[in-house]
């Protein structure tokens, strides 16, 4: 194998690759993934429940709720919209407070309560919106409740959701840019025919995949840790941090390397991508459930190189706690080795073929 | 002696050639075989239940007949009772059965009656969320004020008056039901890469002006890869609803129907980025440019409530929305007849750019 004509590929690729959609695709992802998963899906796992008031008397029960952790509030001018919002299950429920609303309640008038609850919402957030609402009234009121109330918390706060989603995010970085850069650049090639031209040198197709490979591992580690610092889960273990995200780098594009000698155009790439893709992420929806059981999780090739970075970068453990997923995941590398090894014989027969 | 071939015979023989590439290449069909497979154990691995009962932990000593009567009246409460404060404790503690718990004293019910202010004490997990937490403190107050006779401050509105919309209480749609529209529109879309790939190679490998060399006219080309790309996208995503079981007597021809339109909306994406790219790379930008987007109402269904105004502007909003309608809340064809119509123009205008888009660039080989 020479180094310097493995340069001299990985070079062009590096030159040619800016201006490839796919390298694009691969440098904005974690900034895209990033804002979308945060900002969009984080409240899918975990959503509050919604509450809708139209206040005409500057109520304190709105302001009340305003400042209640937990529950979100939307303030609209009317009682049409209200409904209406309800109705389409925009809100779970919908109160309305007229004005002098609160002064009828400290007087012992007992007004009307106009509250609606909308007939998808589900039944913990009804009577979670319920009860907390009749309190803030009672509040309004001004007794003093007949009992005390004593708060014993216990246990661990767990992570938030914003944490968990981190794993989901640097797959998506280590699979694009370390997986199917190199592949999409092989299957490139070989729709082109470059693929032919460059084994007519002196290059051999070793080399020719030792520098694709190194592509997607160059990207990957730099997707990856870009991807953790957006999320701000690098921890402060950095030599170990670097240590994993490499060997997840050069795992994805191993991976890469495979896809890359199977799919001999790009119908047969997406369909790779596609059939593979749950094997490729289906670790890491395990993050976001943590009460499934783990055991699933490891029968799954990508977890043993996306634990040792969630492990490393999140729960700040070192090299020392999680050499045993690194040695599974060297493990399935050396094999995924020996497949491209194998893979390689093949299509360097089908392109000798070929010509 | 030359027999004159008709033109279903040629499009016939042109879609033939398309379907046996694809049935000769084993590892194609077996990954497409295995594609479905994954995206069906995706859907059975994702939970097919709502959770939406607030269990709760409760030790008590004289309060029986009043949490006989708040439990029968709250839907959304389990009410689970420990014989000791400290086995709730532990309860809670645990995390297993309960993550909050309300502990009354002894002679809670003459204690508060008498005014003399008793402690009650809520136990509650660090992972509870402060609305929970918040909700079951009102309630622990809420009955006190109720043993104590001091009647609500409002006068409350009738049950039956004040639950808009289709009540889902216990009936809800689970995630499971949720992501089935989800799985088959991202079959659809996936295969528009599949078929964009094709058309482009086709026209790359100049494949399309032989098959023009023959009695083939440009119009059985287009004809012919309508008919291929709605089959192979439309066909996988049948096949999905059908291992799925998602196909009752009432949605069958919805669903069928909405379907045909997408695999036609989809099919006029990949004739528009295949005709449009000039190698792999930019075929697949193409597609990435299309298909991205159209990607946000798939996700905008497991969302509660209803989708921006832009949302519902994109051209497979209808598609995702009648799929999501007809299999999570059994809807009918007077309900989805609107995105229906909706869908149908967008298919025919997509479609009818990708056929023109196509076959310019198929007359300019």
């Amino acid at each position: 194998m020479n180094l310097s004509r493995i340069w001299v590929i990985l070079r062009k690729d590096l030159a040619l690759g800016p201006r490839s959609p796919i390298f694009l695709y691969a440098v904005a992802l974690p900034v895209v993934m990033t804002a979308v998963f945060q900002f969009a899906f984080g409240s899918l796992f975990e959503p509050a429940p919604r509450m809708a008031i139209v206040d005409d008397g500057d109520s304190q029960i709105t302001a009340e709720v305003s400042e209640m952790e937990g529950i979100e509030l939307t303030v609209l001018d009317g009682a049409d919209d209200l409904r209406r919002g309800v109705e389409a299950n925009d809100y779970d429920v919908g109160l309305v407070l007229p004005a002098g609303f609160d002064d009828a309640v400290r007087s012992g008038e007992q007004p009307p309560l106009e509250m609606y609850v909308g007939g998808e919402s589900l039944a913990s957030n009804r009577m979670i919106l319920s009860v907390t609402t009749i309190d803030l009234v009672r509040q309004v009121e001004g007794t003093t409740p007949p009992i005390d109330v004593e708060l014993v918390e216990s246990g661990d706060a767990g992570l938030p959701i914003s944490v968990r989603l981190v794993p989901v995010l640097v797959m998506f970085a280590l699979f694009v840019a370390g997986a199917f850069v190199p592949a999409s650049s092989m299957v490139d090639e070989k729709i082109r025919g470059t693929f032919t031209a460059i084994l007519v040198t002196p290059a051999r197709i070793t080399e020719v995949l030792t520098a694709k490979a190194t592509l997607g591992v160059l990207l990957a580690f730099a997707m990856s840790l870009a991807t953790l610092l957006l999320n701000d889960a690098v921890g402060s273990n950095w030599p170990h941090l670097l240590a994993v995200i490499l060997i997840g780098a050069v795992f994805l594009a191993l991976l890469g390397l495979v896809i890359g000698s199977l799919a001999k155009d790009g119908a047969m790439l997406f369909t790779i991508v596609k059939s593979s893709g749950i094997l490729i992420f289906g670790p890491v929806i395990f993050y976001l459930f943590p009460e499934w059981p783990e055991w699933i999780a490891r029968l799954f090739p990508t977890y043993w190189v996306i634990d040792p970075i969630w492990r490393v970068s999140v729960l700040g453990e070192g090299l020392g706690d999680v050499w045993v997923s690194l040695a599974v995941a060297v493990g399935i590398g050396a094999l995924l080795m020996l497949l491209v090894v194998r893979l390689s014989r093949r299509m360097l027969a089908h392109t000798t073929a070929a010509s | 002696m030359t027999r004159r071939a008709s033109r279903p015979a040629i499009i016939a023989s042109i879609v033939g050639k398309d379907f046996r590439e694809f049935s000769r290449d084993g590892l194609y069909i077996f990954l497409s075989i295995l594609g479905l497979v994954f995206f069906a154990a995706t859907y059975y691995l994702v939970p097919d239940s709502v959770d939406e009962t607030l269990a709760i932990g409760v030790h008590q000593s004289d309060m029986d007949e009043v949490f006989d009567q708040f439990e029968s009246g709250s839907d959304g409460l389990e009410l689970v009772q420990y014989a000791s404060a400290e086995e709730l404790a532990a309860a809670v503690t645990d995390g297993d059965e309960v993550m909050v718990g309300i502990a009354f004293p002894d002679r809670f019910v003459d204690s508060a009656a008498a005014g003399e202010q008793p402690t009650v004490t809520v136990y509650t997990d660090a992972a509870v969320p402060p609305e929970i937490s918040g909700a079951v403190t009102s309630m622990v107050r809420e009955i006190a004020y109720a043993l104590t006779g001091d009647g609500l401050p409002v006068t409350e509105p009738a049950e039956e008056s004040i639950v808009l919309g289709t009540d889902r209480a216990g009936d809800q749609a689970s995630l499971r039901d949720l992501m089935l529209p989800m799985l088959v529109f991202f079959v659809l879309m996936i295969e528009t890469f599949a078929l964009s790939s094709l058309i482009a190679s086709e026209i790359l490998n100049r494949t399309v002006t032989a098959v023009l060399v023959t009695p083939a006219r440009v119009s059985d080309f287009l004809t012919a890869k309508t008919i291929y790309g709605t089959i192979l996208t439309g066909g996988q995503g049948v096949l999905l609803l059908a291992v799925l079981q998602a196909f009752t007597l009432a949605n069958v021809g919805i669903l069928l129907a909405t379907v045909l339109l997408g695999a036609v909306l989809f099919t006029g994406i990949g004739m528009i980025t295949g005709a449009a790219g000039k190698d792999f790379f930019s075929t697949l930008f193409y597609n990435m440019l299309f298909v991205l987007p159209l990607m946000i109402p798939a996700f905008s269904v497991l969302f509660p409530g209803t989708a921006a105004a832009w949302v519902q502007a994109m051209p497979s909003y209808p598609i995702i929305d009648t799929l999501n309608e007809a299999i999570s809340y059994g809807a009918g064809w007077s309900d989805v007849a609107g995105s229906l119509v909706v869908a149908l123009a967008w298919a025919v205008a997509v479609y009818v750019v990708g056929l023109l888009v196509l076959r310019r660039k198929v007359r300019t080989l």
